[in-house]
């Protein structure tokens, strides 16, 4: 409950902040709009339409009030309810991140693992080499090379994300794949990093010993004894870089022309559509805010130690 | 040419004073036949007439011809993503536009050859002076909902778009020309502007160059985006805000139905997922792409490039009021530091002309062409600034927009200054910020002591001649006060007969030199990629796209 009340206070202070943070932008609304060689009564005109001149607490009020009962408003460059804009958004970065992290949890697990098993061998060394340097390269610069690769050269893959209205469940998946290969090559050094971590200290463990000594199978050890333990922090650090997938791929949305949640904050924010800025952050906010929350209600499930120091 | 004095006797019969006396010029010679063209349409002399006086055979139109075989298919176009709603008073961006252009038409088209042609208008006349217009309306036009186009439709469009409480974004374009009121309907198919002063460029305010003057219909009540009624070659099927749009053909197109079935217009955030969408052959068409951006396109021999000649430029503004620019020896010295044939191939890839520090480019027919081009020349450029006591260089900040070549074309500047002793400081910034609220002292466009602004394509000079430059312009970033200017500009707008228009840009085209208040160092071409085998698409350099005569 404590750390209920907690998320909540935490998520009004974010929607004061973006709030104002957001006001606080240089210029003003309608001249953002309408350009800069507008007219000025025709931007002073269009301020009134928006309500953007009114007091600034009253606009507060309004937004909350709207929000909170899941009013989130109306765009003030498309002038219309922001609400379908957002549901779309989020749904598409989930679809890309959904793509990205069944690609690369099953590869970073591989990986790790196998890094572990041959340690300091040639192979870990390869691998380790291989998941920083793809970790380094940033998304813009593999997805251009894959986009000039795959979709221009080769052409097996369509170089935008979205496809066509009434794609089937596999068409989706396959305009999803090449945005998300660029993804998959950030977290892949990082995901794998932590299993083989995990792996190493669960092969050394007495129990994997135990294990071994009492005549299982090399392959059963590894899939009954090593894997199951190794795998707990690198489910935590994946679950850690949700967040990063959904709302941090401005650039991968806009190079594979992806309305996605990244794309829309984005815009927002160049135009000064503030109700549409607004609902993006806070509905991040929230996400982040609730994977942190059940994360940390699921530790303490599963670990009796935190749950108990929890209470204290 | 030959004269046919008979002939010529017959042309001018029933013709005004003015008409007649563009007649003589060209009979005279004293005008070439390209300006005769251009400046006859937008006196309205019809089409006929012209060809008949210049005897020019096989002039290529732009306008929609009755449909030839229908090929049909689908066109994928590419385009940034417009900046908000579509809605014709408000649009105020490439994006719209292009959309706008699909399903809704002015009563001029502003062609890229310069020449003022019926769309919506079939012809038009001025009074005396140029303070009232008459245009006569094409008849059996009709909109998408079947209602055909009158008289009232016309005067409720423009009485929409004057009116300061729509907050119409052509309200800076009618400022001064035409007031709420002033439009008034003489039969149904016959109106009247009754001008706030006499202007001889008046068609061109209601052209595609004024892209909020559409016309809509009477009732329009600013839903624009449910069915994008309109008059034009294409029917809205489906629009979805941030992500693009489809249209169908419209059979009943008093133009003749387009060729192509379907126009699907996909939105992008930036240029440079188009042109590998385009090299991905998902995108038949880019709307528009930036010349540096665009160098992979450019040399791609499977992509078309129609480069269309425009009047949109860069300007660089000196403050005339503030240090180091208050003697016009040092203006005059920056500008000669400039070398503009290699400005123009190396940052343009030669796809721009070169500018003499007005804002008459060549191309306009009333540019007065015998005014010398300037010239780099450093030695002159040294003297000016000894003589105005900076021969130990100066100091300033140049701040100006991230947009285009813009930033390149600062550091080009800021190299070729340093050869005179100059240290020129950048400031780039994001464009939002640049223009701020646009408001002197409240906007780095309007305050900075030297800048670079970017001014989309006109197909007169007048409104470059005015906000920018004139003693009460609101886009006066130089801070220019010049009396004298003001004057000529005024007599210039007002003016109705190409040789008093060109005697008098001559005379302005001589007086911006002499000040330089700002540098017009080129104007850029409008370019627009095609893939190979797509044919008969027609941008213009205000982001229209014609494809009713398109095929894939």
């Amino acid at each position: 409950m404590k750390r209920l009340l907690l998320s909540v206070a935490t998520l009004w202070l974010l929607s004061v902040l973006i709030f104002a943070g957001a006001r606080m932008l240089p210029g003003n609304v309608g001249r953002a709009m309408l350009g800069p060689f507008a007219d000025a009564r025709a931007v002073e005109q269009l301020n009134h339409e928006l309500g953007t001149d009114r007091p600034l607490l009253e606009q507060y009020a309004t937004w909350i009030g709207g929000f909170v009962t899941g009013d989130l408003g109306e765009s003030y460059a498309y002038r219309a309810p922001v609400a379908p804009f957002l549901w779309t958004a989020l749904l598409n970065s989930a679809k890309l991140a959904l793509v990205a992290f069944l690609m690369v949890v099953p590869l970073g697990l591989l990986g790790g693992t196998i890094a572990a098993l041959y340690r300091d061998r040639a192979a870990d060394r390869i691998l380790s080499a291989l998941g920083l340097a793809a970790t380094i390269v940033p998304e813009f610069v593999s997805g251009i090379i894959l986009i000039l690769i795959f979709g221009v050269w080769l052409r097996w893959f369509p170089i935008s994300a979205t496809a066509p209205e009434g794609a089937g469940l596999l068409t989706q998946v396959y305009h999803l794949i090449l945005p998300a290969i660029p993804l998959v090559l950030v977290l892949f050094g990082y995901i794998a990093r932590m299993a083989r971590a995990g792996m190493i200290e669960a092969l050394d463990a007495d129990y994997t010993r135990t294990a071994v000594l009492k005549g299982l199978s090399y392959p059963r050890v590894i899939w009954r004894h090593v894997l199951r333990n190794a795998l707990l922090p690198t489910i935590s650090v994946i679950a850690t870089q949700t967040v990063y997938l959904i709302g941090g791929l401005v650039v991968i949305e806009i190079l594979f022309q992806y309305q996605g949640i990244g794309s829309l904050i984005y815009t927002a924010a160049n135009k000064k559509d503030f109700p549409m800025l607004q609902a993006g952050i806070l509905s991040i906010g929230i996400l982040f805010t609730a994977t942190t929350l059940i994360a940390d209600l699921l530790y303490a499930l599963l670990d009796p130690r935190i749950r108990h120091g929890g209470d204290e | 040419m030959a004269k046919d004095r008979r002939l010529i006797d017959r042309l001018r019969r029933g013709r005004s004073e003015i008409e007649n006396h563009l007649i003589d010029g060209l009979v005279d010679g004293r005008i070439s036949r390209r300006d005769f063209m251009r400046h006859g349409s937008v006196l309205g002399l019809s089409l006929p007439l012209l060809s008949a006086t210049t005897g020019a055979a096989g002039f290529e139109l732009l306008l929609p011809s009755p449909a030839r075989a229908a090929t049909g298919g689908t066109i994928r176009v590419g385009q940034i993503v417009p900046a908000g709603a579509i809605d014709p008073v408000k649009i105020a961006d490439g994006g719209g536009i292009t959309v706008l252009s699909q399903v809704a038409e002015n009563l001029v088209l502003s062609a890229p050859d310069l020449t003022a042609q019926p769309l919506l208008a079939l012809s038009w006349s001025p009074n005396a002076d140029g303070s009232v217009w008459t245009f006569k309306l094409r008849q059996g036009v009709k909109f998408h909902s079947g209602k055909e186009m009158t008289a009232d439709d016309v005067v409720a469009t423009f009485d929409r778009l004057t009116d300061p409480e729509n907050g119409s974004n052509s309200l800076s374009a009618f400022t001064g020309v035409l007031s709420k009121g002033g439009t008034r309907k003489v039969d149904d198919y016959t109106v009247e502007f009754h001008l706030d002063a006499p202007n001889g460029g008046f068609p061109y305010v209601v052209s595609t160059d004024n892209y909020n003057a559409v016309i809509l219909p009477a009732d329009y009540a600013g839903d624009f985006e449910k069915d994008m009624n309109g008059t034009g070659p294409f029917k809205m099927v489906k629009y979805v805000p941030k992500q693009g749009a489809s249209f169908e053909r419209n059979p009943d197109y008093w133009g003749g139905a387009p060729n192509l079935d379907r126009v699907e217009i996909t939105f992008y955030e930036d240029y440079q997922p188009q042109i590998l969408a385009m090299l991905g052959g998902q995108l038949d068409v880019i709307e528009q792409i930036p010349v540096l951006q665009g160098a992979a396109l450019l040399s791609n021999p499977d992509v078309t490039i129609i480069s269309t000649p425009s009047s949109a430029h860069q300007e660089v503004h000196m403050r005339t009021d503030m240090a180091p620019f208050t003697d016009k020896r040092v203006r005059q010295a920056v500008a000669l530091t400039l070398d503009r044939p290699k400005l123009v191939e190396g940052l343009m890839r030669g796809k721009a002309q070169i500018g003499n520090d007005s804002p008459f480019m060549p191309a306009f027919p009333s540019t007065d062409t015998s005014v010398a081009q300037r010239q780099i020349d450093l030695a002159q450029a040294k003297q000016l600034l000894e003589a105005a006591g900076m021969a130990d260089g100066f100091e300033v900040e140049l701040t100006t927009e991230k947009y285009l070549e813009i930033p390149q074309y600062a550091q080009v500047i800021q190299n070729a200054v340093q050869a005179i002793g100059g240290n020129i400081k950048l400031n780039i910034m994001d464009q939002g910020a640049y223009y701020g609220d646009a408001v002197p002292g409240n906007s780095p466009w309007l305050d900075s002591t030297m800048g670079i602004t970017d001014y989309g394509h006109r197909g007169v000079p007048n409104v470059f001649l005015q906000a920018p430059l004139l003693s009460t312009g609101t886009w006066n970033s130089a801070h220019f006060n010049n009396k004298e200017y003001d004057g000529l500009v005024t007599s210039f707008v007002a003016s109705l007969d190409l040789e008093s228009q060109k005697d008098t840009a001559g005379k302005i085209q001589r007086l911006l030199l002499d000040e330089t208040p700002i540098i017009y160092g080129y104007f850029y071409d409008f370019l627009t990629a095609t893939r190979k085998g797509v044919t008969g698409v027609e941008p213009t350099a205000m982001s229209h796209l014609f494809l009713q005569r398109a095929s894939v």
